[in-house]
């Protein structure tokens, strides 16, 4: 398993563990940390689950590079490095937004937003071309001789 | 990979594309409050994420990766697996419409119809599929 895939599952399984800690939180409600609910399903939907999908396709789906390098897998470490800054940004933001009157907190939020997305794009580049059938993936190994 | 698993996970990638550029808007529009409006989008970016990006990734997977048939075509009939690819993205699609339109009960009622016919047909396609080959289990 590459190392790009065991950060990818053992950073879901960190954010499997938070989400369900902020589902304790959530109950119990004694905190009073604002917008915990959109943060609990986004460390599920998307620190946990999404981020245990792109793990597992990066190492599962045909074409893979076997020498591993950040050349190589650039796309995905861009997506893995975008998508968790994004994701600890947003979680440190979100509730800011409400407990502060700084600035500055929205503009992390606002950061946080963009990288997310960014991440997904980076992701999507790596993923789509290995979306291959047996013929095609024959013929670009053809090629790449 | 076959074409079914392919259709599947393009599309998945499309949906998580459109759903996280909505969610990155709905973002930005809490931190800066740009229109009140843009909260409107949440339901479509709910139905890209979930079922267009989750469960339709997880399908794709799933018609590609389970084990196949020892005979016969290798999963099965493929005709009812480009009907579910079809029907699956009609739902998800008829329902972004139908959130982006305030169109009437009835249509969010017909996109969770063929999401329902899609859901069937995957199911008929891949029960038998469920198996082990090794004898010594049960």
């Amino acid at each position: 398993m590459p190392l790009i895939t065991r950060l990818f599952l053992k950073t879901g399984l960190v954010y499997f563990l938070g989400a369900l800690l902020v589902g304790i939180l959530l109950q119990v409600d004694a905190l009073g940390i604002p917008n915990l609910v959109p943060m609990f399903w986004h460390m599920l939907m998307v620190g946990w689950i999404t981020q245990i999908i792109m793990g597992v396709s990066l190492w599962m789906f045909p074409g893979r590079i076997k020498e591993e390098s950040f050349q190589n897998q650039k796309w995905a470490w861009l997506a893995y490095g975008f998508l968790n800054l994004g994701l600890i940004l947003r979680f440190a933001s979100e509730p800011m937004i409400v407990l502060s009157e700084g600035y500055h907190w929205k503009i992390l939020l606002v950061i946080s937003a963009i990288l997310q997305f960014v991440a997904v794009l980076c992701y999507v580049i790596e993923i789509w071309p290995r979306v291959l059938s047996k013929a095609q993936r024959r013929k670009k190994n053809k090629s790449s001789r | 990979m076959t074409l079914p698993s392919r259709l599947l996970i393009k599309s998945s990638l499309i949906c998580l594309l459109v759903g996280v550029l909505l969610g990155a808007l709905i973002l930005i529009n809490k931190a800066l409050n740009i229109d009140p409006e843009i909260w409107g989008l949440l339901p479509v970016h709910i139905e890209l994420m979930i079922f267009g990006w989750i469960i339709q990734f997880t399908l794709g997977v799933a018609y590609w990766i389970l084990p196949r048939y020892l005979k016969g075509e290798a999963r099965g009939n493929r005709l009812p697996a480009y009907l579910m690819v079809l029907l699956f993205n009609l739902g998800i699609w008829l329902m972004v419409f139908a959130e982006l339109t305030e169109a009437g009960d009835y249509i969010h009622l017909v996109a969770r119809g063929l999401e329902f016919s899609a859901v069937v047909l995957f199911i008929s396609l891949h029960w038998k599929r469920i198996v082990s080959f090794n004898k010594n289990r049960h």
